[in-house]
């Protein structure tokens, strides 16, 4: 018995599925496969990422150095998450509907909406054709995104605040910025940084990333050169743990955070 | 006597057509304390917050003290909200924060926008407020958030942060609306004696007819935005009582026997 009727719908998501096999068969049937066997191919493959991970070493730095080179990469997460902040801080309270007037926090809204939906990476980019690539365009690239990002949760967060409470305070005649500094502020803050170290943990990827990308340096750039410029695939394997370990760190701070996040009450 | 508080003609519209608040006219005495009864969507917040503007009257005049409210620019408006206190359902204090700090927030109309920014206070204004939450029987919990209080504590650091205002007027809306009885006598009992002690006159919404008789000495009965009694407590009926809650007879709790039960 048929269930679901045939409409356009339907046409179209089965007409996407089956040209989407044919063009799968196909491809695989107009491949290049030169002489390559494709048992002996997997095996390698397999050999390589055992020499990965089982046998990882360093060759062209040392533990002290790679340590070094993490710092600066999370220096960069850091500096830019530092810097987002404090501009998102700024913008997020006028951003606010209910701190600022409507037209004011829809040009902010709308501005950072247009920001976010370009990737950190491509911003990066963007500003490298102005300043280069290097640590200059992954700083100014990354820290736009981060402004972007958090002006959407700061805002989002001063939104909640108890519209009695604001009130309470202009009937006493207390004015703007106290009220923001004295009521705002302190029934927010949990929230703030909670989002800025969440921005934080996403900003040490993205480091990671712009080392090897952007040549910003930092332990990315490392990885980069140990794969691309030196084959060294132990070294590469031995990076990746490295990296593994901040990122588990920074994520079992970031899940305590977001336990905070969701009991904490405005 | 001298008026302190003058309303003349006020109409509040939110929208074209239906008036929240239509040609409202009273005065009240310096150092009395008045009580405005009336059904919920009557208007009772909307004439308590057109004094002190916390919503803007459609026409009308509020003269406080000598001068019209309405007419004040930005500075002038705040200078006299320092002299106008009030106190709320919901308490509205900043939670997160300790009693004594939202105690002295009730002086940051006074202060410098710097200093109230970053929450800066003499000697003198942190002594007023330890004084004051003494009073209150509040002194064990000066150091406390406010989230760890119940609700009759939180409403009377509400009271501590009004009053270390230094207000001439309290303005309550419907202090005790989310309080249980006994919580309600201690805080209706404080305002009145704030009001007899410091000679501050108190404008009270109240839905409990019962205890407008008992505090008051003059109620003020509003329905559907007009003000259609307006005297002393002996002189409220129980027909006027019906006619201030609308026609349903019967459908009143309070029934004329309890008058002399408070
Ligand atoms: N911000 C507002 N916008 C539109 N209508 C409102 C607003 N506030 C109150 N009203 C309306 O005005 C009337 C009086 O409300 P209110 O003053 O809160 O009455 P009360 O305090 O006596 O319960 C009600 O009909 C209410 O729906
Ligand atoms: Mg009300």
């Amino acid at each position: 018995m048929r269930v679901k009727p045939y409409n356009k719908a339907f046409m179209v998501i089965h007409g996407t599925l089956l040209s989407l096999v044919l063009l799968t068969v196909y491809g695989f049937y107009s491949f290049d496969y030169k002489d390559v066997n494709f048992v002996e191919a997997s095996i390698q493959t397999l050999q390589n990422v055992k020499m990965m991970f089982i046998e990882p070493h360093f060759s062209h730095f040392t533990f002290q150095e790679a340590l070094y080179q993490v710092a600066i990469t999370l220096g960069l997460a850091f500096l830019t998450t530092v810097f987002g902040a404090a501009i998102a801080l700024f913008l997020g309270i006028f951003a606010a509907q209910n701190l600022t007037n409507k037209a004011v926090s829809a040009v902010i809204k709308g501005v950072v909406a247009f920001i976010r939906s370009v990737p950190t990476v491509l911003w990066v980019l963007i500003f490298a054709v102005a300043a280069g690539l290097g640590s200059v365009a992954a700083v100014i690239g990354m820290t736009f995104h981060s402004v972007g990002y958090l002006i959407k949760a700061y805002s989002e967060a001063f939104e909640e605040v108890d519209k009695g409470m604001i009130d309470a305070l202009k009937a006493s005649g207390a004015g703007w910025w106290q009220i923001i500094f004295q009521a705002v502020l302190p029934s927010t803050a949990t929230y703030l940084v909670s989002w800025t170290f969440l921005r934080f943990e996403i900003n040490f990827a993205v480091a990671v990333a712009m080392g090897a990308a952007a040549g910003a340096g930092g332990i990315g750039f490392e990885m980069f050169m140990a794969s691309g410029f030196y084959y060294d695939i132990q070294e590469v394997g031995m990076i990746t743990y490295f990296i593994l370990i901040f990122a588990i760190l920074l994520e079992l701070v970031a899940t305590r955070v977001k336990k905070n996040l969701k009991t904490a009450e405005v | 006597m001298t008026t302190l508080l003058e309303l003349k003609n006020v109409s509040k519209y939110y929208s074209k057509d239906i008036a929240a608040l239509s040609n409202i006219h009273f005065s009240i005495e310096e150092g009395e304390f008045v009580s405005v009864i009336g059904p919920s969507g009557a208007g009772k917040s909307t004439l308590l917050r057109c004094i002190n503007r916390m919503i803007e009257a459609s026409s009308g005049e509020v003269v406080f003290n000598g001068t019209n409210i309405r007419k004040l620019g930005r500075k002038g408006l705040r200078e006299t909200r320092t002299q106008i206190g009030m106190i709320f359902q919901h308490y509205n204090l900043v939670t997160r924060l300790t009693v004594i700090e939202n105690v002295l927030h009730g002086r940051l109309g006074y202060k410098s926008a710097v200093a109230g920014m970053l929450g800066i206070y003499s000697q003198e204004e942190k002594q007023q407020a330890i004084r004051l939450l003494e009073e209150l029987g509040l002194s064990q919990h000066m150091y406390k958030r406010v989230d760890q209080l119940s609700g009759g504590q939180k409403q009377r650091v509400g009271i501590a942060r009004a009053l270390i205002q230094n207000p001439k007027m309290l303005l309550c809306d419907e202090p005790i609306a989310s309080l249980d009885p006994g919580s309600s006598k201690i805080i209706m009992d404080h305002i009145k004696n704030i009001s007899a002690s410091y000679k501050i006159t108190c404008l009270v919404n109240l839905h409990q007819v019962d205890v407008a008789l008992k505090y008051s000495d003059r109620i003020i009965g509003v329905n559907k935005g007009e003000v259609v009694f307006n005297g002393k407590p002996s002189e409220l009926t129980t027909d006027m009582i019906h006619k201030i809650y609308g026609s349903e007879t019967g459908d009143l709790i309070f029934e004329a026997g309890e008058r002399n039960a408070g």
